[in-house]
């Protein structure tokens, strides 16, 4: 078996109604290229990109889902192993923003309770066709206590950013874990005198 | 004379009989139909049921089938007479609540055919026949028309002095949100993606049970481009209505796969994704426990494989010779859940040296490869 070439493993899932540009975003992050000529994703579809946060190699590995109500079962079945869910609606779409309910209240059922949570309102280049407010969007993410952030697989905007801020909120949860028992195979290094990341939304 | 043209002339005779020996149709069908003289449109045509076996039924077939369609399009694309009662009726079956709920369809489907093939240009291209009362309606008989979103824009209001006022920017209307090449054409023409669009949604309207589900997109996509292709040109003229039908008949076999409420019966996808891992196990049990080890379980792969009879893994003309194959086959489709294990041996070396990530990747990602290979492999395995 060949040497583990990173520190830590974090498990991510993208979710949201269909067409949002789940994949996309995805897409923007692990080749850092856009194309507007996806197929649809039937199922489930996987990328893998290692990062490094505070001196740790942090590989992600991402798991991109169908958003048809059709491939829920299939799908839902990967929402107990993610440490990290990022929701995705189209801020061009309003119906997209509505559903937004529906997918939490579809992590509180499948999900593991701990598991960090980022809103992501894609398509921000799209202004001229905007129909979600960023207001509205930071209000639904303030009300249930979620990261949100704007993004723009398109034009490259906070893409890294809401992966890294994902990953960050992560790797603090596992480091606080480890503060109680040490029973985890990867040390993780603990910084004490580093602030917490601040919850608040993006600005 | 060669192998190719013994090949055209033996589907040439079987075709000519007057009633068509089945058996013999498909055991010629199995191993690939030619791309020349529209045989393959033809001979799905039969092996999909749609065209009786007796040569000189297929006519009136034809003719009455076609008379449906146009049918249908009359009544629920041209002139449904539109929702007649109260936009804010509560009544769950008021008209315009079916009219709301019909449009959500339509959305889901609008975003699906603007992404089909988009590695070809034949579906973002005008159709040589577009259905001439949806085309010369000013749009408004266009399905695209009725969820495409608009935004209305607000202008900021500028003072000049007393009571002047004028609009800084004018108010316009937000362009289609079409995105890429798949836009709509002009009036009097019709993308081929637009005809898509339409079957699936009278499929869907049609079909209430099951309604439209993703994936049935590139489930029909190859169906109408062998028959949009046709040399024959009546044959070209009526693939729309021609594709609907054997689309409807292919469904009736595999619609289980897309309704999740069959997931767990034996018509249903979850059932074929055991079939294939039993499948697996027994031909290599090595690949199989190594799989088993490294928990990829064969959703991450074979759900897609299997429910959109591998459509999404290979390029649109080796599909169709793939499709050959699975609609020749008497117990369809047994021999397909033979092809997918056949596509896991032949990268099983790969598969041997790697770890979860590069395999879920390379069975994801199914390396290009001559499908010919693939098929040989498949009937060397036997029965499933």
């Amino acid at each position: 078996m060949a040497k583990k070439t990173y520190d830590l493993l974090f498990k991510l899932l993208l979710i949201g109604d269909s067409g949002v540009g789940k994949t996309c975003i995805l897409f923007r992050f692990s080749d850092n290229h856009f194309t507007t000529t996806f197929i649809s994703t039937i199922g489930i579809d996987f990328k893998i990109k290692t990062v490094e946060l505070r001196g740790k190699k942090i590989k992600l590995q991402i798991w991109d889902t169908a958003g048809q109500e059709r491939f829920h079962t299939i799908t839902t079945s990967y929402y107990r192993g993610a440490m990290g869910i990022m929701l995705v609606y189209d801020i061009t779409n309003e119906k997209t923003f509505d559903d937004i309910v529906k997918w939490l209240r579809n992590i509180d059922e499948h999900a593991n309770e701990d598991v960090e949570k980022m809103i992501l309102g894609n398509k921000c280049d799209m202004e001229e066709k905007r129909v979600v407010s960023k207001e509205r969007g930071e209000a639904i993410a303030r009300e249930h206590g979620i990261r949100f952030m704007e993004t723009s697989a398109k034009a490259n905007i906070n893409i890294d950013r809401a992966f890294s801020e994902l990953a960050e909120a992560i790797l603090d949860k596992t480091a606080g874990r480890e503060a109680d028992a040490d029973h985890s195979r990867i040390a993780v290094e603990r910084r004490p005198s580093r602030a917490p990341p601040s919850r608040a939304c993006c600005t | 004379m060669s192998l190719h043209k013994a090949r055209i002339k033996a589907f040439e005779e079987i075709l000519d009989q007057d009633v068509i020996d089945m058996q013999q149709l498909q055991k010629l069908a199995f191993n690939g139909i030619p791309d020349d003289k529209g045989l393959r449109s033809l001979v799905w045509k039969i092996l999909l049921h749609y065209l009786p076996q007796e040569k000189n039924a297929r006519e009136t077939t034809l003719i009455k089938k076609r008379q449906l369609y146009k049918q249908f399009i009359e009544e629920i694309i041209v002139s449904p007479g539109g929702p007649t009662d109260h936009p804010l009726n509560m009544s769950p079956d008021s008209s315009w609540s079916t009219y709301f709920k019909d449009n959500e369809v339509l959305l889901q489907i609008d975003k699906d055919v603007r992404r089909l093939c988009p590695d070809i240009s034949f579906f973002q291209s005008a159709t040589e026949f577009p259905c001439p009362e949806v085309v010369n309606s000013n749009g408004i008989k266009r399905l695209h028309k009725r969820v495409e979103q608009s935004v209305l824009k607000y202008a900021t209001l500028e003072r000049r002095g007393l009571g002047v006022a004028k609009l800084s920017n004018e108010i316009k209307r937000a362009e289609n949100i079409t995105s890429g090449d798949y836009a709509p054409l002009n009036e009097g023409c019709e993308a081929h993606w637009e005809v898509v669009e339409r079957m699936l949604f009278l499929y869907a309207k049609l079909n209430p049970g099951q309604g439209y589900v993703q994936g049935m997109n590139e489930i029909i996509g190859p169906i109408y481009h062998t028959f949009a292709i046709d040399a024959d040109k009546e044959f070209r003229q009526h693939a729309e209505a021609d594709c609907f039908f054997c689309f409807t008949n292919l469904m009736a076999e595999i619609r289980d796969f897309f309704i999740r409420t069959l997931d767990e019966a034996e018509s249903g996808i979850n059932y074929m994704m055991c079939k294939l891992n039993e499948f697996l196990k027994r031909h290599d049990p090595d690949v199989w426990t190594l799989l088993e080890k490294q928990e990829l379980r064969p959703q991450y792969y074979s759900f897609r494989w299997l429910t959109l009879l591998l459509s999404q893994e290979f390029s649109l003309p080796d599909v169709e010779r793939i499709w050959d194959t699975l609609f020749a086959d008497s117990q369809r489709f047994d021999f397909l859940i033979n092809i997918c294990c056949a596509m896991i041996l032949l990268v099983r070396d790969n598969l041997l040296g790697g770890d979860f990530a590069s395999n879920v990747k390379l069975l994801q990602n199914f390396p290009p490869m001559d499908v010919s290979l693939i098929l040989n492999k498949a009937a060397t395995l036997g029965n499933t």
